[in-house]
């Protein structure tokens, strides 16, 4: 039962890489790090007084303050259950723009 | 002290260059200063994230900013292109507003995070009073 043979999921398959299904608090409080740094590119942007399609674009995004929990941490699915999955679910998650998701979903 | 009375003079004489070395050390508090009196022309960009398994658009736009490696520094023009640039890679930088006297060249960043060449003479044993 216990100890280096037990018999586990692993050790049964070999390679076994295993995503956990939410967000620990670390992991969500360095999520919200990282939106407030995006936010503050843009704001930097908003603050040098340039006019441009893309930032009109950009300052339509939700801010990291004004984003509900379920937003920052889970995005929208049209596969999982209750059309929802963990945000880290998604590749290259930490460095894609993720903020907005279907409206009623 | 000779080693940094020579610096001094050949900062002076290239100052077109005109950060000098031993001025450069304190940017961060000249800037803070400038800021109040200057107006902000530029955008300092730094690289915080990298681009790899990213597409193609966004390691091109790194390239066309001139950014080629990770916590580089370039400056640019407050301009709508650059603007768009940056709002494209808002992931990977980080960005300020800062005046035109603390844009830095390439060379320049350089220079400022070398050491100080030489040393000074601060006492003798030999010259103490006993």
């Amino acid at each position: 039962m216990f100890g280096a043979f037990r018999p586990t999921q692993p050790s049964f398959v070999g390679l076994l890489w295993k995503t956990p299904w939410k967000l620990s608090r670390t992991r969500k409080a360095n999520v919200r790090a990282r939106l407030k740094r995006v936010d503050s590119v843009i704001e930097a942007v908003k603050e040098s007084g340039v006019q441009c399609a893309a930032l009109t674009k950009a300052l339509e995004l939700p801010k990291e303050h004004e984003m509900p929990p379920r937003d920052k941490y889970t995005v929208f699915s049209r596969h999982a259950k209750g059309y929802r999955k963990g945000i880290h679910k998604v590749p290259k998650w930490t460095r894609m723009t993720l903020r907005t998701n279907p409206k009623g979903f | 002290m000779f080693t940094a009375a020579a610096s001094l003079r050949s900062c002076a004489s290239s100052s077109a260059k005109a950060q000098c070395r031993s001025l450069a050390t304190s940017a961060a508090s000249s800037t803070a200063q400038s800021s109040t009196s200057e107006p902000l022309t530029h955008y300092r960009i730094t690289l915080r994230r990298s681009a790899i398994s990213l597409p193609q658009n966004i390691k091109g736009t790194l390239e066309a900013l001139g950014i080629h490696r990770r916590l580089q520094t370039v400056y640019h023009r407050h301009t709508p292109d650059i603007a768009g640039k940056i709002l494209t890679v808002k992931e990977l930088v980080t960005v300020e507003n800062v005046p035109e006297s603390a844009v830095r060249t390439k060379w320049e960043q350089r220079q400022e995070r070398k050491a100080p060449r030489g040393y000074s003479v601060t006492g003798s044993k030999l010259q103490v009073d006993l």
